[in-house]
């Protein structure tokens, strides 16, 4: 049972606001980006390391949130899926994923387009193995990985 | 997860101060690849978790008196991307490229790979091929141990409990060095044999060599009599294969869930040939 006393103060950066939490120190960011914050755009998969659901942007680098201590973030800047895009203003991957059929189940998709939001600031020309190679850490059980492969290769036609 | 306290030293005194204390009761934690999921099971059951990642003298790469020092908190990414590895040191870079994915690599350090010593720890036979040595510090001094020295069985080091690996200090030197890891998988994949080899060459004749292998032994291991077979002579296809098969008769494979043991001693050996081919300069 959760004793309220030994939750700790826990200050970061989401999504560009600043937020405290009070948190216990087992949790993981992973916990408390959907269970305290609720943004539950980061999906909890196998909470391992493993399937790259937990996905989030943390200094910019694209991490598993299931593996940090959530007290590990202290003052550090987050961007979960919810940064990249809205229903009225989507990124120009999202775009690209709708358009290129790269959505089935869409339970990888958060962790996918934040991997190649990535990936895009560090090589906005990628090549086709570095595109596969950046999206490694991300399990797809529905669409065989081809037509989000061809997504991320496409975005320049979706930019403005 | 078992309760836990968690700090988060500023300073590399403050860690050691803490871990001089409670060092029998804590575990330390900088990516968290190894430990989350170690805790999330119970395996590790601490009372305090304590967080290296914010201690500056444990960051960045650099070169000292020819050789490199790299701080234990360096990221796979970092160790992979970084120029200087590319150019002088290969091998390592190559390694660390090849530790699970992006996301991993993003987190996972150098010291950690090391510190939780999986016998198919990634860095491991590259750091082994090049001499590498481990700075180690507690609340009184540094002591450095060799690499070779390190590992004390699976997942067993030679570390204290109130001890901190802090740098990983490579000496300087030439030679030609590769790395080859075989998965189940090109990516997301512990290793089913890893193999490292550096070769210092003067022509044909080979000078100097280090040979090393994960994933075959309790620990990474080196292959001194394999080693010993290339010195001052002359390499071919014929000694290279009598080299490769030399240093996997050192191991001691074991059937896991990635591979038996006998499929491990036959790629193990290809492995070694086409490392020991392309560093010896010819073609594989």
């Amino acid at each position: 049972m959760l004793m309220k006393e030994n939750l700790v103060s826990l200050k970061m950066v989401v999504n560009g606001k600043p937020v405290e939490v009070k948190v216990d120190p087992t949790w993981t960011l992973l916990y408390v980006l959907r269970e305290e914050l609720k943004l539950t755009g980061t999906k909890k998969g196998c909470e391992k390391g493993d399937c790259g659901a937990c996905t989030v942007l943390l200094q910019g680098k694209a991490v598993n949130s299931c593996l940090i201590l959530a007290l590990q973030a202290e003052g550090k800047e987050i961007e979960t899926i919810e940064s990249l895009g809205t229903a009225d203003s989507l990124h120009p991957l999202q775009k690209s994923f709708i358009a290129n059929g790269a959505v089935q189940c869409g339970f990888c998709t958060p962790g996918m387009l934040l991997s190649a939001a990535a990936l895009l600031k560090k090589k906005p020309n990628p090549t086709e193995k570095e595109i596969r190679e950046a999206i490694s850490g991300n399990l797809c059980r529905c669409t065989g990985y081809a037509k989000i492969v061809k997504a991320i290769q496409n975005v320049s036609a979706f930019k403005e | 997860m078992q309760r836990f306290q968690f700090c988060s030293p500023k300073s590399m005194d403050e860690a050691l101060r803490f871990l001089s204390e409670k060092g029998d009761c804590a575990k330390i934690v900088a990516g968290g690849t190894d430990l989350i999921p170690r805790l999330r099971e119970g395996n590790f059951r601490p009372e305090f978790v304590i967080n290296i990642l914010e201690i500056e003298e444990l960051q960045g790469i650099r070169e000292v008196q020819g050789g490199l020092r790299l701080g234990a908190a360096t990221t796979h990414t970092q160790v992979a991307e970084s120029e200087i590895l590319q150019r002088s040191y290969p091998s390592l870079a190559q390694a660390a490229a090849s530790v699970g994915g992006p996301l991993i690599r993003n987190r996972g350090t150098i010291g950690g790979n090391l510190a939780n010593a999986s016998p198919a720890a990634d860095l491991a036979p590259a750091l082994l091929s090049l001499n590498a040595e481990a700075v180690i510090r507690d609340g009184r001094g540094t002591r450095t141990v060799a690499l070779k020295d390190f590992f004390a069985g699976p997942s067993k080091t030679v570390l204290h409990p109130d001890e901190l690996l802090t740098e990983i200090s490579i000496p300087p030197g030439k030679g030609k060095n590769i790395f080859l890891k075989l998965g189940r998988r090109q990516a997301m994949s512990l290793s089913i044999v890893n193999v490292a080899v550096c070769l210092e060459m003067e022509g044909k004749i080979c000078r100097k060599s280090r040979i090393a292998l994960g994933s075959v032994a309790p620990t990474p291991i080196r292959c001194p009599e394999a080693e010993a077979l290339l010195i001052n002579k002359e390499l071919g296809p014929e000694l290279i294969a009598k080299c490769a098969r030399e240093a996997m008769a050192a191991s001691k494979p074991v059937d896991d869930q990635r591979a038996k043991a006998w499929y491990r001693l036959e790629a193990g050996t290809v492995l070694l040939r086409r490392a020991l081919t392309e560093a010896a300069g010819q073609i594989a």
